[in-house]
């Protein structure tokens, strides 16, 4: 299973943020998870359809103009946004595994989550020097200002749409915020959690695997 | 209307690219009042076009939120294109919204949108061009709102992706035949890439397409260069690109986003001239949004969820429980089914609303192609109607009046039928009479305007107890329709009735049929002998090439194999591992010596502990937690069956994702723990509107109520469930759980309870001294 790509991607990349949304407790894996995991990914590479939009934006879009963004934005020359889904054929799947084989459904939408990000961090390396991806709703910023990145990038072109109470379909998609340049790196200190963060209680943090 | 498929059409061009252009901002619907002339001018650059497009793509009620009337906007939109002095159709886009079962918009409320346009415009526009659509569904909505609204011509275009599929997974193929099935009079894509990069597209289109198609891509593939969309091809590589089409065989062109006026006069020049003839190939489809399936060789329709001789479908189907079919629908689909069959004719029941209902369950979890199947022609409209995809109508006979209630029906949605050699008289004994009502039925539905591909004849199977003689009568007139030109069908099973060890009748039989030209068994696709009957028929008629099927479903055969799965002692072991395979026939075993209640307290519950404490100290990943509750709750549901109604269940527990929100794994993982420690559950699912869950308790009084939330804005929504619950006078305690939930947070929404995972959330339940009603 060691080297096993899972398409550009190496499974032993994505691992240890699967097993993180799956509350892995710092113990060491099992073999039937590892091997219900790369099963699971299998899958999930076979209906994803993994799609990236993005603008460059050498004046930062008004709605960023406003913490925590402008912390975030420090030092950067101009903004990215973008957005990223794996399409809906993967909710469906999701759907029925949540009615049929709920332990496949719980280790899929974990995949499916550390797939999205992984390919979309591949992804902005192609576009250029950016910082992390900063999304609307982390560090006390609103969940709201999805809206604003919905009207400027129209994410319905790659199937993407925005309901009433910002949420974003198909499920596994995202909108973000990237600096370009900057030296930007993730903290906890202005998250809603970290009062009574388990990730934070066991001496991790939920960005872990990204961590050097 | 121009002469539509004999002679090239030519369609204007880019509109948003060139009011960019102009430098003209803010709703380009609006501009049609706001700047007439200038948009007016932009159709006169197009004049060179046979016909001319609204500026209206985003004009309908549930896109368009501005302050004009919708009927001031397109009005004003079909005037200015009007200055151009041609053919003008209006332009219809997508919604943005996404459809149920995806997203949260009805396939009703599209319609509505898209028919209100249509009954505004219809009397002014010479026809509809419904464009950019990525979603199969909300095209269908589309297309039956213009067609039922107006008598003008429509055509639909849909966007595809590089893997030549729409961005909700539908194949050119499927677009094919789902809109030529709605009757539209042109299809095809537009959008999407540019020319060089379709080609694909519109030669999958042309092969199957019996309508003419037309192509408008984009101008190329566009490059973002300092946050500008910018397009790299000439008008010259352009209509390069479209002269290969156009002798393809394509009918219409134009042009979507880049695309300016020197390059419709470029391809101008091609208006007028003939179509390149091309050849279709006519076959029998039923297709979903995502798999389409072509009946030839030997296909099997499954025919598990129809209630007849099944107990426990027909007590589902009384009581409204829908989710029953999912479960029967996947087994058959990992089976090996290729269609499946759905009936819900019970007796007393509002047949046209359960068939709604269950055409939404099933089609939301199984992608199979489905067979509607009912006598009820209201309940197959509504069954079609609602079908995402191509279905199969089960059936009409030989009788004039069941033709003609249901043959509309099929010509309307496109349906594919299947024809019963019976009439009023009964089943004819012979083959030749049946041959006889066959013809009958082709002729009839080719009045109806309904093409021999789209017909198939089920020469019917009688039981060999009762007419034995007859047997070979069946076959005979499968023969014989054959001839015909038609697919058949038989429902193969009915043969056995009566007889012992039904299943080699059945097996033998099956055979028997296939070599006579059987295309559609109606079969229970659970019976390993037939399906692979099925497959070994595909080897030996050489349908199968290379053995390939065959191969790979046989690969690992060993006649002594007994399966992939590990195997487990006791039922113990099999909780405790999570082996739901096997927890029943474990289950059964322990009820021969054990009492039920023995099992639950003494094996199923201690197991659940065991699991339940390694996953709290970290020795266990939820994953195998999820397992060992799945099979504790198979058991659970085995031991309920030997007890008397009620007679296990510890009470009552509500869940539901707060109004909002939408992220319900959590809530799925804490239902299926507490069904696997026997409490009963009712699922309000996401997204639940306050109201429905005060509803929910006033009918059930639960021991608890579960609520649950993932983002912080909903943690407002959760409040005020709560708050609407100690209104009713809620005596269930309220639990709540999420990932922004905190033992203080919960306190301060006035909840019971949190709890930090499912667990947690059992062990306070089963702590909790005596519940207020049992």
């Amino acid at each position: 299973m060691r080297g096993l790509k899972i398409a550009s991607m190496n499974y032993s990349k994505l691992k240890p943020q699967i097993y993180s949304y799956l509350g892995y407790h710092g113990v060491s894996a099992s073999e039937e998870t590892d091997a219900l995991i790369l099963d699971c990914l299998k899958e999930l590479e076979k209906v994803q359809t993994f799609r990236y939009r993005y603008q460059a934006f050498e004046e930062i879009p008004a709605f960023l103009a406003k913490e925590p963004y402008l912390e975030f934005l420090k030092g950067t020359s101009g903004v990215v946004l973008s957005v990223m889904t794996l399409g809906t054929e993967v909710d469906r799947l999701l759907k029925l595994y949540a009615r049929t084989n709920a332990a496949r459904g719980v280790v899929l939408d974990a995949c499916a989550s550390a797939y999205l990000e992984s390919r979309s961090d591949e992804y902005e390396k192609t576009i250029g020097n950016l910082s992390y991806r900063f999304c609307p709703g982390y560090g006390g910023s609103e969940v709201g200002d999805i809206r604003y990145i919905f009207e400027l990038l129209h994410p319905e072109k790659i199937g993407m749409t925005l309901l009433e109470n910002n949420y974003m379909l198909p499920s596994k998609s995202m909108a973000g915020v990237l600096g370009i340049g900057g030296q930007n790196t993730k903290n906890c200190g202005s998250c809603i959690l970290l009062a009574h963060c388990n990730y934070r209680k066991e001496g991790t943090r939920c960005y872990g695997s990204e961590k050097k | 209307m121009l002469r539509l498929g004999k002679e090239i059409i030519v369609f204007d061009g880019g509109m948003g690219s060139e009011i960019e252009r102009l430098g003209l901002t803010g709703n380009p619907e609006e501009l049609n009042v706001t700047h007439s002339e200038e948009i007016k001018a932009i159709h006169r650059a197009y004049a060179c076009a046979d016909i001319i497009t609204t500026n209206t793509f985003g004009l309908n009620r549930l896109k368009y939120k501005g302050k004009y009337d919708l009927k001031t906007l397109a009005l004003a939109a079909i005037e200015n294109a009007r200055a151009a002095g041609k053919k003008v159709f209006f332009d219809i886009g997508p919604t943005g919204g996404m459809l149920a079962p995806l997203g949260t918009l009805s396939f009703d409320e599209a319609y509505e949108a898209f028919a209100e346009i249509a009954k505004l415009t219809s009397h002014l526009v010479d026809g509809y061009i419904a464009e950019t659509f990525s979603d199969l569904y909300e095209m269908k909505a589309c297309v039956l709102a213009l067609k039922e609204n107006s008598d003008k011509p429509v055509f639909a275009t849909m966007t595809f992706d590089s893997t030549a599929r729409t961005l909700t997974g539908s194949t050119p193929e499927i677009v094919a035949n789902t809109l030529e099935g709605l009757g539209v009079d042109a299809l095809g894509v537009n959008c999407s890439l540019g020319p060089k990069e379709l080609g694909e597209v519109v030669s999958r289109l042309l092969k199957s397409s019996g309508v003419p198609v037309i192509v408008q891509p984009n101008r190329g593939l566009p490059r973002l260069v300092g946050g500008k969309t910018v397009y790299d091809l000439t008008a010259e590589e352009y209509e390069t690109a479209m002269r290969e089409f156009v002798k393809t065989g394509v009918s219409v062109i134009g042009g979507c986003c880049g695309t300016t006026p020197e390059f419709i006069q470029r391809i101008a020049k091609f208006s007028g001239k003939k179509v390149k003839s091309r050849k279709v190939k006519r076959e029998t489809i039923v297709n979903s949004a995502t798999k389409l399936t072509v009946i030839d060789g030997v296909k099997i329709c499954g025919e598990r969820l129809n209630p007849t001789g099944k107990k426990a479908l027909k007590e589902a189907l009384i009581a409204g429980d829908f989710e029953y079919l999912v479960d029967e629908a996947v087994k058959q689909q990992e089976a090996g089914a290729d269609l499946l069959d759905l009936n819900v004719g019970v007796p007393k029941i509002d047949e046209p609303a359960a068939m709604l209902q269950a055409v939404r369950t099933v089609q939301e979890y199984c992608d199979l192609p489905l067979q509607i199947d009912s006598s009820n022609r209201e309940a197959i409209e509504k069954g079609v109607r609602y079908y995402n995809g191509i279905p199969l109508i089960n059936s009409v006979n030989g009788e004039n009046e069941v033709m003609d209630a249901v043959f509309p029906i099929a010509k309307k949605y496109g349906a594919v039928v299947l024809g019963l050699t019976m009439d009023g008289s009964g089943v004819p004994k012979t083959a030749k009479e049946r041959l006889k009502i066959a013809k009958r039925i082709v002729a009839r539905a080719e009045e109806y305007g309904i093409p021999r591909h789209k017909i198939m004849i089920d020469t019917l199977v009688l039981t060999a107890s009762a007419e034995q003689a007859l047997v070979k009568e069946t076959i005979e007139a499968l023969r014989l329709v054959k001839k015909l030109g038609v697919k058949t069908a038989l429902g193969v099973s009915n043969v056995s009735f009566g007889l012992p060890n039904r299943p080699l009748l059945n097996k033998t039989f099956l055979t028997m049929a296939m070599t006579a030209g059987l295309n559609m068994p109606i079969m229970n696709p659970l019976d390993g002998e037939m399906t692979g009957a099925v497959k070994a028929f595909g080897v030996l008629s050489g349908e199968d090439e290379n053995s390939a099927n065959y191969i790979a479903a046989y690969e690992s055969f060993s006649p002594a194999a007994d399966g992939k799965e590990s195997t487990v002692a006791s039922l113990y072991d099999c909780v405790k591992k999570g082996v739901k395979t096997q927890a029943a026939a474990l289950t059964r075993a322990e009820l021969e010596t054990k009492p039920p209640m023995e099992i639950v307290n003494e094996i199923l519950i201690p197991a659940l502990e065991e699991v339940g404490k390694s996953y709290d100290s970290g020795k266990l990943f939820l994953p195998q937690l999820v397992s060992a509750a799945e099979a504790a709750k198979t058991a659970f549901g085995v031991i309920t069956e030997k007890l008397p109604k009620g007679g296990a269940e510890k009470g009552t527990v509500v869940l539901a994702t707060v109004k909002g929100d939408v992220h319900d794994i959590g809530k799925n993982i804490v239902k299926v723990v507490l069904e696997s420690y026997g409490y009963r559950v009712i699922d309000l699912g996401k997204d639940t509107p306050v109201q429905k869950v005060v509803e929910a308790y006033e009918k059930y009084q639960p021991l608890a109520v579960g609520l649950s939330c993932l983002m912080t804005t909903t943690v407002f929504s959760m409040e005020e469930t709560i708050k609407a619950l100690r209104a009713a006078n809620c005596t269930s305690k309220i639990f709540v759980g999420g990932a922004v939930l905190s033992e203080e947070v919960a306190n301060e929404i006035g909840a019971d309870y949190y709890t930090k995972d499912a667990l947690g959330f059992v062990k306070k339940l089963e702590s909790l001294d005596k519940p207020p009603r049992a």
